[in-house]
């Protein structure tokens, strides 16, 4: 078996039903530790109150597992900040996997109202990154 | 195709260079940053050795003919398209008729445009690099004017947005000073002709980047470095990263467009790793000298292929998870 | 045998290595130069051997692990180098000397301190043959110069000098292709076409052609 990503997010997910913290697995020249992030455990709590506020809401989430980034490394301001009005499309933040940075984009033009993930915390495949307040275009 | 509606600077079309007509006194040309070709033209899984535009001033303006898949690699750059921002070292998609804006350039000295296919004028002597001083190859072998057509190869792929980390994070060298650059050097002919106390000098100074510096090559300014008796070289072949000491003491380091041949007495060389950070360093800002050895040197390059293998590893990796 | 006597080879970075032959700026040595690039272009791993004034740089397809064999190869092959004869073309190549291209003209009298016709006629005189193309696209170094008019390299290189200038670098005379930056002194210029990406073979002259420079005209 190589570790390859489907395979770290096959183990993600294990790990998140299972309730266990970590995981270490070594093969051949590959070592992988895995760790349950426990501000990302925390967050659908408060992803949850927010929707309680406002059933209209939507979630901006990511769709690969890593490390999310509020800004670019290059940058010092953060892609979106709370109260921000943005577009269908409008980059959110970053999920770097290796050397790559995938964007999360928000699903729906509006109001961002919080930007749940924090900078270096872990993400999963569908972890919320952000809640954002539709606004009609 | 894309259409040159603004350009400040000389912004010219590149590949990695035209390597194998230096017999005929043909410099290699070719990007300054070729991490940073090669990396754009990974993003878009194109042939590393595509063409693509270098562009080392803003504003620059131009517009899409039809939609196509580009990326921006290389300096930082505060760019525009259709209302929407991109962030460094990333892959977008342009619609057909979309203008790209590059506002300005924050860190480093030269963006690269490339795009799906490549940017497609015809190969000459062996490559699409802008011969300028032979005035041939890229478009009409001159820098990029307003008005000007460049034809590309694309094919109507649709991509979805993807960065890459920047080869200046990942490859990261300590530096002494913020606005300054380290780069490896490895010593060339003529270092013997300097005593201990001018080798000293040319290793602890911080060289400042003269406004003279360009593609052809770096003027530095700092001590004077002499040798201990004037050298006079009968003209012998040289290669960009080549540091030459001309009679004044202020080096000179070869870059892309550079004479394939000269005389001066050479002090060291860039070693061809590190070449990329002295064309992403900016004028006005300092550059130190390291000194390394041949091994090191070779073990330095197998790093800078490392990264781009993981990039193109990754890439295809993500582009698996999300399709 | 001294160390003088033996080449000197140096690195430029990864990309290529110097071979520096010892000995004199002349036809023979330069056709040992000639002989070891033809020999050492075929080496596995040699992207091109170029020819220099009796030296030779060789560029790597990719850089070799270690230099020892090479640069023992290299040694053998100069020692092993005969003279390769290159029965080149004989080129006639009129020249305008001073003016507002060849403004070192007089520079050159007074370094030399001869007349500025002195050094037209010492200039124009030899049979000049092309030992190596470098610096620019179509740009050749002549080797058989009257050291009479040996004037040093510029302190500062120009940014710009003339395409055709005639001019004189050391003890070197050569004629540039096209405009672009020069640590030479020019005294002359003319027109003629020495390189078209266009050719079968880019450049016009090659190592071993000749040239006679014929006086058009002196502006003084």
């Amino acid at each position: 078996m190589t570790i390859d990503l489907p395979t770290i997010e096959r183990l993600a997910g294990m790990l998140e039903r299972s309730g266990v913290a970590a995981i270490e697995i070594e093969e051949a020249g590959q070592s992988l530790k895995l760790v349950m992030d426990r501000p990302i455990a925390a967050a659908p709590a408060r992803a949850a109150s927010a929707s309680a506020v406002d059933d209209a809401s939507v979630t901006a989430k990511a769709d690969i597992a890593g490390h999310f980034l509020a800004a670019h490394p290059w940058r010092a301001k953060p892609f979106v900040e709370p109260g921000q009005r943005i577009e269908a499309g409008a980059i959110i933040g970053l999920v770097k996997v290796g050397l790559i940075y995938a964007p999360v984009v928000a699903p729906a033009a509006g109001i961002v109202d919080t930007v749940i993930a924090e900078t270096g915390a872990l993400v999963g495949y569908g972890s919320p990154v952000a809640r954002i307040r539709p606004v009609a275009a | 195709m894309i259409e040159i509606l603004s350009v400040t600077g000389p912004a010219s079309v590149q590949d990695l260079g035209r390597f194998d007509q230096v017999r005929f006194g043909v410099g290699t040309s070719g990007a300054m940053d070729d991490v940073a070709l090669r990396a754009g033209n990974i993003l878009l899984g194109n042939d590393e050795n595509a063409a693509g535009i270098e562009i080392p001033m803003t504003p620059f303006k131009l517009r899409f003919g039809r939609d196509t898949a580009f990326a921006l690699t290389g300096a930082d750059v505060e760019a525009e398209i259709a209302g929407r921002t991109i962030p460094p070292w990333w892959r977008t998609q342009a619609r057909a008729g979309d203008v790209l804006t590059l506002k300005a350039m924050p860190r480093g000295a030269r963006s690269y445009l490339t795009v799906s296919g490549g940017i497609d004028v015809p190969i000459v002597l062996g490559s699409r690099s802008t011969q300028f001083r032979g005035e041939f190859g890229g478009l009409h072998g001159r820098p990029l004017q307003v008005g000007d057509i460049l034809p590309c190869a694309s094919w109507s792929v649709t991509i979805r947005d993807l960065g890459i980390e920047p080869a200046e994070i990942t490859l990261a060298r300590s530096s002494a000073a913020a606005d300054e650059t380290t780069v490896r050097v490895v010593i060339a002919g003529e270092y013997d002709g300097f005593d201990a106390a001018t080798q000293q000098l040319f290793w602890q100074s911080s060289w400042k980047i003269t406004p003279q510096s360009n593609r052809y090559g770096y003027r530095l300014q700092g001590p004077e470095v002499k040798p201990t008796v004037p050298i006079e070289k009968r003209s012998h072949g040289i290669v960009p990263g080549v540091i030459q000491i001309p009679p004044n003491g202020q080096p000179i380091i070869q870059m892309r467009d550079a004479q394939t041949s000269g005389g001066y007495p050479k002090i060291a060389t860039v070693i061809s790793a590190d070449l990329w950070r002295v064309g992403q360093a900016r004028l006005g800002s300092r550059l130190r000298f390291e000194q390394t050895s041949y091994a090191d040197a070779l073990a330095a390059e197998t790093e800078k292929s490392a990264y781009l293998d993981r990039i193109r590893a990754s890439v295809r990796l993500v582009e698996e998870c999300l399709t | 045998m001294t160390a003088s006597d033996r080449p000197r080879i140096s690195l430029l970075g990864t990309s290529a290595l110097l071979f520096e032959a010892p000995g004199a700026f002349d036809l023979p040595h330069q056709r040992r130069i000639w002989s070891l690039a033809a020999t050492a272009s075929k080496w596995p791993g040699i992207r091109e051997a170029i020819p220099g004034i009796t030296n030779l740089m060789l560029t790597f397809e990719t850089p070799p692990r270690e230099l020892d064999s090479l640069i023992a190869a290299l040694n053998a092959g100069w020692d092993e180098a005969d003279g390769l004869m290159i029965g080149g073309r004989e080129i006639r190549l009129p020249v305008i000397y001073g003016g507002e291209i060849g403004l070192c003209l007089q520079d050159v009298a007074d370094y030399s301190g001869l007349s500025v016709d002195d050094v037209v006629s010492i200039h124009a005189a030899p049979l000049y043959t092309v030992f190596a193309l470098g610096s620019h696209p179509g740009y050749c170094y002549l080797g058989g110069m009257d050291p009479r008019i040996t004037m040093p390299r510029r302190q500062t290189p120009l940014q710009r000098s003339a395409g055709g200038s005639v001019s004189i670098g050391g003890s070197q005379t050569g004629v540039s292709a096209s405009p672009g930056p020069s640590g030479w002194h020019a005294i002359g210029h003319t027109t003629w076409t020495f390189f078209d990406p266009s050719w079968q073979t880019p450049a016009a002259l090659a190592p071993g052609d000749t040239i006679r420079f014929e006086i058009e005209r002196v502006i003084r």
